[in-house]
């Protein structure tokens, strides 16, 4: 079971990651009490338990009364990349295109990768299209609700409020 | 009587047109996320959590709450109509009503389910609405050990009980934990695990870590693994009950109201096993066994979909008097709160009255909406299940942006989203748990003030848990709720087991 041992392993490696952060929070206590090291140090040892553990149960037979995760046994990376690459446009557009533009890229890109995993992804121009306009309606009203009736700052493209 | 004065003034405030406004929306919005799959009251509230910078208090508790109980009235459609149960809660409803279904009763199982939501949820507010004053009066004695322990008590179900793995959760609730010491210790004023990173100063953001888990690591699972899943809808018919099924359903609806309420109470949240002890409990005094499993019985459906709607009423319980949640919902409506500074706990009635009468009365208002909602238009929300679900999870995807990024107004969560989601998806293939990190992360910052303070008192001493007789009881119970769930669920399992098949 290599992928479980790799994820104890990950857990073992937070653990230590914890416990080196921890000797580095003072132990001040004040009034008798535990410092403020004291429950970090908690965490860390309780993740290097449960970390050294899941490393053991997935070497010995994999993890207990483990239920298989659903769906197919191989990833769709293909569908991941579209999706990602929409998530992390969004992050890196937010700010420049305004709220409206981003999300609805995001939305486009979004589509194109859960239509490639369903095998029918739409490269032609009009479903690009046809898309846009609708990440363009989901995102517009959301973004017209939030900041015009509730006054909640998003970023627009311009400073109207409205795109 | 005082207990009616209050309730009668939250009914004056509650039945105000804008708040009634704001239960009505927030009852929408539940039923919607119930029905659609891919979505969840949790992260419908997390995804709304920004509203609290606006919005005032007593309106945005309502609209939670609302989406809190309407996703449960909802959440039966598309277990009924799809066999894809939402959450763990409706995972009974979706075996027996499914079978209806498939034999054509898709409308009288939904009926009762309905009316059965609304029969025990109306029933489970009138229970709160005496019991919670009643616990927050016993619990302003408690102190800094019990609260402690009771937290502990919280920690331990949702990591330990609720899972098919203990190892599992805990490694899930610790990983909560650690995300929770991010940022100012609350006591000294010292920065911890910063790491330098200005963003990190004032912690992770609840929302962040919710939305991210729960919505976006649920779209790249299913873009990665489920793509080509395929789900069959059952044919909607008449939402008819006959005098028989009437005959039939309303003892299910009490008795699984009385089975799920108390499983509310206890920080033992979670609906799941109330929904199988009510559905052992209807197939053993049905006079029609032979159509459990078959062509669906509908005491199948009455009971355990009412002792959800109860058990989820009073998860309200431990919230408002202890400021203990015992779900994922119930947590983030416990950071709502903090949003407004409000901390829940026993002095909640008294400093905040008037917003805990106004959201009791307004479940009661919502209750009947939600009934009005879920019945005679109930054939519009299956038309929610036709969306594709290329635009159902792209458009959840920008609901995420707008939580995320209207909360603090920062492109460096939406990244952090970005790999809070693909935290999800690890976790969902190898079936960790993902409440525990959610509580675990909202509630370890309070459990280590209180812990440090329980120590304070006790001058230094950890005796101090043991020398106080509430929180040795407290000790008691977390070591029978470790033990006690076990037998218990063995024997549910063994006799739903014995349902199935005899």
């Amino acid at each position: 079971m290599p992928l479980q041992t790799l994820i104890g392993a990950g857990l073992v490696l937070l653990a230590l990651a914890m416990a080196w952060g921890a000797s580095s929070v003072s132990s001040e206590a004040g009034y008798g009490g535990v410092g403020p090291n004291f429950f970090p140090w908690v965490v860390s040892i309780a993740l290097l338990i449960c970390g050294v553990l899941c490393v053991a149960h997935a070497l010995t037979g994999g993890f207990r009364n483990l239920e298989e995760g659903s769906g197919d046994v191989r990833a769709h990376w293909k569908g991941f990349i579209w999706v990602s690459a929409g998530l992390l446009l969004n992050a890196m557009l937010i700010t420049t295109l305004g709220f409206i533009l981003s999300c609805a890229l995001c939305f486009v890109l979004s589509v194109r990768g859960f239509k490639s995993a369903e095998g029918e992804l739409d490269l032609r121009l009009q479903a690009w299209i046809k898309d846009s306009l609708i990440g363009f309606a989901v995102a517009a009203p959301v973004y017209w609700m939030f900041t015009q009736l509730l006054a909640i700052n998003l970023p627009g493209l311009t400073n109207t409020g409205w795109l | 009587m005082e207990t009616l004065n209050l309730l009668m003034q939250g009914f004056a405030t509650a039945a105000t047109p804008i708040n009634l406004m704001w239960a009505f929306v927030g009852c929408m919005i539940g039923t919607a996320v119930g029905v659609l799959p891919g979505i969840g009251p949790a992260v419908a509230v997390a995804m709304l959590l920004p509203i609290t910078v606006k919005v005032e208090a007593t309106a945005s508790m309502i609209f939670f709450a609302g989406i809190y109980y309407g996703a449960m009235y909802g959440g039966s459609t598309t277990s009924i109509l799809l066999n894809t149960p939402g959450e763990a809660g409706s995972m009974v409803t979706a075996m027996e009503g499914n079978k209806m279904a498939k034999s054509g009763r898709a409308g009288a199982a939904l009926a009762t389910a309905a009316i059965g939501s609304f029969v025990a949820g109306t029933i489970a507010t009138v229970l709160v609405t005496f019991f919670a004053p009643l616990v927050a009066e016993y619990a302003v004695r408690l102190g800094p050990p019990e609260y402690f322990l009771l937290m502990v008590l919280a920690f331990t179900t949702v990591s330990a009980v609720l899972g098919k793995s203990t190892l599992r959760g805990m490694v899930a609730l610790f990983v909560g934990l650690a995300m929770g010491l991010i940022g100012i210790d609350q006591i000294t004023g010292q920065a911890r695990y910063t790491g330098g990173v200005p963003e990190f100063m004032d912690g992770i953001e609840v929302v962040l870590i919710a939305v991210g888990l729960f919505a976006v690591g649920e779209a790249l699972y299913n873009v990665m693994y489920e793509g080509r899943t395929d789900e069959t809808q059952n044919r909607l018919t008449s939402t008819h009950m006959t005098k028989e099924e009437w005959r039939r359903s309303w003892p299910a609806w009490i008795r699984a109201t009385f089975i799920g309420f108390p499983f509310g109470t206890i920080p033992a949240g979670g609906s799941e096993i109330p929904t199988f002890l009510s559905y052992a409990a209807e197939k053993k005094l049905s006079k029609n066994k032979e159509e459990f499993g078959t062509t669906g019985a509908i005491e199948g459906v009455a009971g355990p979909e009412a002792a959800n709607n109860a058990a989820i009423t009073a998860t309200l319980i431990p919230l408002l008097t202890l400021g203990i949640p015992t779900s994922n919902t119930t947590a983030i409506l416990l950071g709502a709160f903090q949003n407004y500074g409000i901390q829940p706990g026993p002095q909640l009635f008294d400093t905040n009255g008037a917003l805990v009468w106004a959201l009791i009365a307004s479940m009661y208002i919502g209750n009947v909406m939600l009934l009005i909602l879920n019945l005679p238009l109930v054939g519009l929300w299956v038309k929610l299940l036709n969306i594709p679900k290329s635009y159902l999870y792209a458009g959840i995807l920008v609901f995420s942006t707008l939580g995320v990024y209207g909360m603090r107004q920062s492109a460096f969560d939406l990244v952090l989203l970005y790999a809070i989601g693909l935290l999800g998806v690890v976790m969902r293939r190898f079936d960790f748990p993902a409440a525990p990190v959610v509580v675990g992360m909202i509630l370890g910052p309070l459990a280590e003030a209180q812990m440090r303070n329980a120590v304070a008192i006790g001058e230094g001493k950890w005796t101090i848990f043991l020398e106080r007789p509430g929180s040795i009881t407290l000790i008691v119970i977390i070591l029978t709720v470790l033990i006690l769930p076990r037998l218990l669920r063995r024997w549910a399992a063994r006799r739903l087991a014995m349902a199935v098949s005899g």
